[in-house]
């Protein structure tokens, strides 16, 4: 049963990955042939090299920041559009539509937008609207988030909303009997209710936004790079652009390592591995 | 329709019992009901705060849409010489001329063969994988989930490389099949951690009781395991189809002939060494959203009633 | 790598698979000795393209196929290709680093005795850009983009300020402008390469081309010179003191939102490549034909030890021939190279687009153009260069190239000095 999967898998994603680790040991610039050179890679990107830390940092960042953007709007979206107005669902429509739209669009668009002299900030009447969206090494990060968040609240809100309405009418009725106020349910009975969805959209999000980086490189072009150039975009530049895939795969492995880290520990935290232990025993 | 509706309306927050489920449960599946009793929102006075949210969002999510649509109607010299933020007041429909000459239909054709073949095969493999995962009580099994869940972390750029010296080695370089394959197995992970978690919700008695019946495996899985997962394959049908049709990275890598050309690729034809062609690229964006918004605007009441059954567990 | 890929394909039956490559459409084509081509998207490039298309016509025993790709992929594409011995016959490259490596690891046949009459017939400062060590290996195959300087007259006009012909008039116009609230010069400082082509002119007008040939070659400590320091300073100076307009951080050219300040009238000048000019009289007509944009040659710097003749820019594109493409595909490519590379009617198609091809024996054409007066200019630019210096990212080893843009980048925040940057470029 597990075979087609399997086979897909072992070749066209294991397989390569071993072979990520294996450059790891190697120098290679792509033109030439590659060479073992040992833990050399390793000890050059984890050691001698502080930027790897920088972009650790910038990671980290950037995962949190994302998360705690996509989140909240996600959740609060998916409970504004699981209501029943008609004009809620028009407007659950028009959210959907970012995600119609490639990262080259996104990327393009919003490149225009905060363009300094003909975008945004030279349309609007005020002042106090920065023009260095994309330059200034305070707020670009901030401005990464946000269009990335632009691109993968749709999904999450989409997730939320159809776990909100799974959430029975009936809790919410004894609740208001109850004298419970809206917020009060929100947090006593929608939050402890979503449980799962929170769960599973959390995993994808901090998952999602680890090894992401196209729009990050479309809009930026990795400049300033101690403000964005968070690890998958490092490690893009460095095998991509500097053709030293020996040091790209250092810190691929470091990615895969941290997401696999990351992935086991929502796993236990999701409580799926209890339901494997029980399925287990039965 | 098959949703899931009543077992999922008795969760309680410890929901994670669920392998003791109310099979009775399953007796009034009625969309109706649910939809009847849904009819008031929480709480009786309008909620301002969320409204006000609620447009406050769509605003920000139609700006950028706005620009790329009155974008596709200018021409670039248009495009430099008047506020860009504003509608132009000559459109014009040659933007969408020169994409559509360009090819459009066939990379449009390329990218809907490598998408639906890539999600089919995916949501077939998956399912099968998460219904042997889910129901296997050897080690072997769990081993085999734990090294899936690896593979979410996988970054894709990462193995780029390799995966194109494999896909060389095949001889199937700068074909579809260069697109389909690794994008099939980039998505079986995820796909799986889904789906796996949905088919561990279906009551055990129901198993038991096909097996007592003489069902094969096969049939367990085409009888049962596929209406009751439904919901769960429109998710990662939905997810995965839309990462496959704007995905970059792979056709960039994989494939170089204009024979075998998806969207993606094809907008960046509208930009050369020193600069892009600002309303084509919009224009083309334009184009290959339509299908999608098309399918999406038909699909929706099916695809929040199949997400329904899917994550509220 | 190889060795993994190679069991992976063992243990899957490739067969199979291999069978169903066949209808997957596209595929190398079947066994027939066709020689290929990559060529770039948008520019100039769709007269190649038509180029190759009449060659075709013309030659059915010869044919060669030709694959259109977008800039950036290109380059990591080739690489990926040469490296894995499966580079189009032709190779096309911007020279310099790259063209440095391909040779080094003999992966491009020598071609001195194939390039017919096209050595006599092209610029030398161009053609020096193709040879390593002596012997030719690629050969230019489409325009010359030299970087000129580009103004806009009615904005001197309006602060009656002349065109700059010294650095020290350029210092005296960024005064006047400064205080009448215009910026001297547009800057896609966001994109970062255009402030290259101001590094690669200060240098060179400080120190000459040694400066910078000192490093192309590797020597130690390279970085550390006097000129180079001189420009990265002058930059410097430049961004804080008005004399870039003050966004150039966040302006970029990709959309051409330099080209736009000079032509909408908020900076007076700008120092971009040849290529400027047909973006001007595409995107802003009202502009081109106003009379006021005009171009002339980086400044002169009084005491500088370089020769004020030199330019800067893309020499042009480079043909290469692959020393992995069989015989006959070889034969085909070193046939068109000598037979029909800068052939009448594809000079008179590059012409007509307002493109230069580099070569001596073509005034006359020129000055029966549209754009006369800018081919004009450009054709005389490079033919009397004393030495035509290849942009740096390109000069350099492809490795460098990514560090050096980096660096640059935070040269033009203020984000570190002039030395930082040396050292951080000579540690590479």
């Amino acid at each position: 049963m597990a075979l087609p999967a399997v086979l897909f898998f072992g070749i066209f994603a294991l397989i390569p990955l071993i072979g990520v680790v294996v450059i790891s040991f190697m120098e290679w610039n792509v033109l030439g042939s590659p060479t073992w050179v040992g833990l050399s890679n390793w000890q050059a990107v984890l050691f001698d090299r502080p930027f790897t830390w920088t972009a650790l940092g910038l990671t980290i960042t950037f995962v949190i920041g994302s998360y705690l953007f996509q989140a909240p709007v996600a959740l609060l979206l998916g409970v504004f559009m699981a209501g029943q107005q008609r004009y809620r669902a028009l407007l659950a429509v028009l959210y959907f539509l970012p995600l119609l739209f490639s990262s080259v669009a996104v990327g393009l668009t919003f490149q225009s937008l905060f363009s300094p002299n003909y975008g945004l900030s030279a349309a609007l009447p005020f002042e106090w609207l920065p023009n260095d969206w994309l330059s200034n090494s305070d707020l670009v990060m901030w401005v990464m988030i946000f269009v990335v968040g632009w691109c993968f609240v749709p999904f999450h809100g989409l997730l939320y909303q159809a776990g909100v309405r799974q959430i029975p009418q009936s809790m919410y009725e004894a609740a208001t009997i109850d004298g419970a106020g809206r917020v009060r349910q929100f947090f006593s009975i929608t939050i402890p209710q979503l449980r799962y969805t929170i769960i599973t959209s959390s995993t994808l999000m901090l998952v999602g936004s680890l090894t992401y980086f196209d729009l990050i490189f479309v809009l930026t072009g990795g400049q300033p790079a101690d403000a964005v150039r968070i690890l998958p975009l490092d490690m893009y530049v460095t095998g991509f652009s500097s053709y030293n895939l020996g040091y790209a795969s250092v810190i691929a492995v470091i990615l895969v390592a941290i997401g696999l880290t990351l992935s086991l520990a929502l796993n236990i935290i999701s409580g799926s591995s209890k339901m494997e232990s029980d399925k287990a025993g039965a | 329709m098959m949703t899931h509706t009543a077992s999922t309306q008795s969760a309680t927050p410890d929901a994670g019992k669920a392998l003791t489920p109310e099979v009775p449960g399953f007796e009034h599946r009625d969309v109706k009901q649910n939809k009847v009793r849904r009819t008031g929102a929480p709480g009786e006075k309008p909620n301002l705060l969320g409204g006000l949210g609620g447009w406050l969002w769509l605003a920000v999510i139609i700006l950028p849409i706005y620009y790329i649509l009155i974008t596709s109607f200018r021409t670039s010299e248009d495009l430099r010489s008047s506020n860009q933020l504003l509608p132009t007041t000559n459109p014009t429909l040659a933007p969408f001329i020169k994409v559509i000459q360009n090819d459009f239909f066939h990379y449009f054709t390329n990218s809907l063969i490598v998408t639906l073949s890539t999600v089919a095969v995916v949501l077939a493999v998956s399912v099968m994988a998460a219904y042997y995962i889910a129901r296997s009580t050897t080690l072997g099994g769990r081993r085999l989930f734990q090294v899936i869940l690896l593979g979410i972390a996988i970054p894709v750029q990462a193995t780029i490389i390799p995966v194109y010296y494999l896909i060389q080695q095949l001889g199937l370089y700068d074909t579809l099949w260069a697109l389909i394959l690794p994008q099939i197995a980039f998505a079986i992970p995820l796909s799986v951690l889904i789906i796996v978690n949905f088919v561990r919700d279906i009551p055990m008695e129901l198993f038991e009781s096909m097996k007592v019946d003489g069902a094969g495996e096969w049939k367990i899985l085409t009888a049962l395991v596929l209406p009751m997962a439904k919901p769960a394959l429109m998710t990662v049908g939905i997810y995965q189809a839309l990462q496959v049709w704007n995905g970059f990275l792979f056709p960039l890598v994989l494939t170089q002939s204009s024979d075998v050309r998806v969207l993606p690729l094809s907008l960046w034809e509208y930009s050369g060494q020193f600069g892009i062609d600002v309303p084509a690229t919009l224009a083309a964006v334009v184009l290959s959203a339509l299908p999608l918004l098309v399918v999406y605007m038909l699909a929706r009441r099916h695809i929040v009633a199949g997400l329904t059954a899917g994550f509220g567990k | 790598m190889r060795r993994t890929t190679r069991i992976a394909a063992a243990g899957l039956g490739v067969t199979s698979l291999m069978a169903l490559s066949a209808c997957g459409g596209g595929g190398e084509g079947g066994g027939e000795a066709n020689a290929d081509a990559w060529i770039l998207t948008g520019g100039g490039w769709p007269a190649i393209q038509e180029d190759f298309d009449r060659w075709n016509e013309a030659n059915e025993d010869a044919q060669i196929d030709i694959e259109a790709i977008e800039n950036d992929s290109y380059k990591g594409q080739i690489r990926t290709a040469v490296g894995s011995g499966e580079a189009p016959t032709l190779i096309m490259s911007w020279t310099g680093g790259a063209l440095l490596e391909y040779a080094e690891e003999e992966r491009i046949v020598d071609l001195s005795d194939h390039t017919g009459e096209l050595e006599s017939r092209v610029f030398e400062s161009v053609w020096q850009n193709g040879q390593v060590d002596g012997s030719t290996y690629a050969v230019p195959l489409n325009d010359v983009q030299p970087v000129v300087m580009y103004y806009n007259q009615s904005v001197f006009d309006e602060v009656g300020v002349e065109i700059p012909e010294t650095w020290e008039d350029v210092e005296a116009a960024i005064e006047t402008f400064n205080e009448n609230d215009v910026a001297p010069f547009s800057l896609a400082g966001g994109s970062v390469w255009p402030a290259l082509m101001w590094l690669q002119y200060l240098t060179d007008r400080h120190g000459g081309e040694e400066a910078f040939q000192a490093v192309v070659e590797g020597e130690e400590g390279a970085w550390d010179n006097e000129s180079i320091l001189f420009a990265l300073e002058t930059m410097q100076d430049l961004g804080e003191n008005g004399g870039f307009i003050d966004t150039y951080n966040s302006v970029t050219a990709d959309q051409n939102e330099d080209a736009q300040l000079l032509a909408d009238g908020q900076a007076a000048m700008l120092l971009q490549g040849s290529w400027v000019y047909s973006t001007i009289n595409q995107d802003f007509p009202e502009f081109a034909e106003s009379g006021d944009f005009g171009f002339t040659s980086f400044p002169t710097l009084e005491d500088g030890a370089g020769d004020p003749s030199n330019i800067v820019g893309n020499p042009a594109n480079f043909w290469s021939v692959s020393a992995d493409a069989s015989e006959e595909e070889q034969q085909i490519a070193f046939d068109y190279i000598s037979e029909n590379l800068y052939n009448e009617e594809t000079v008179t198609s590059m012409l007509e687009a307002g493109s230069l091809p580099p070569l001596s024996d073509i005034e006359d054409q020129i000055a029966e153009t549209e754009d006369s007066d800018f081919l004009q200019f450009s054709s005389e630019l490079v033919g009397e260069a004393n030495h035509f210096q290849l942009s740096w990212d390109q000069a350099v080893a492809p490795e460098v190239a990514q560090p050096l843009t980096d660096n640059l980048s935070q040269i033009l925040r203020g984000d570190i000095t002039p030395e930082q940057f040396v050292e951080a470029m000579n540690s590479l």
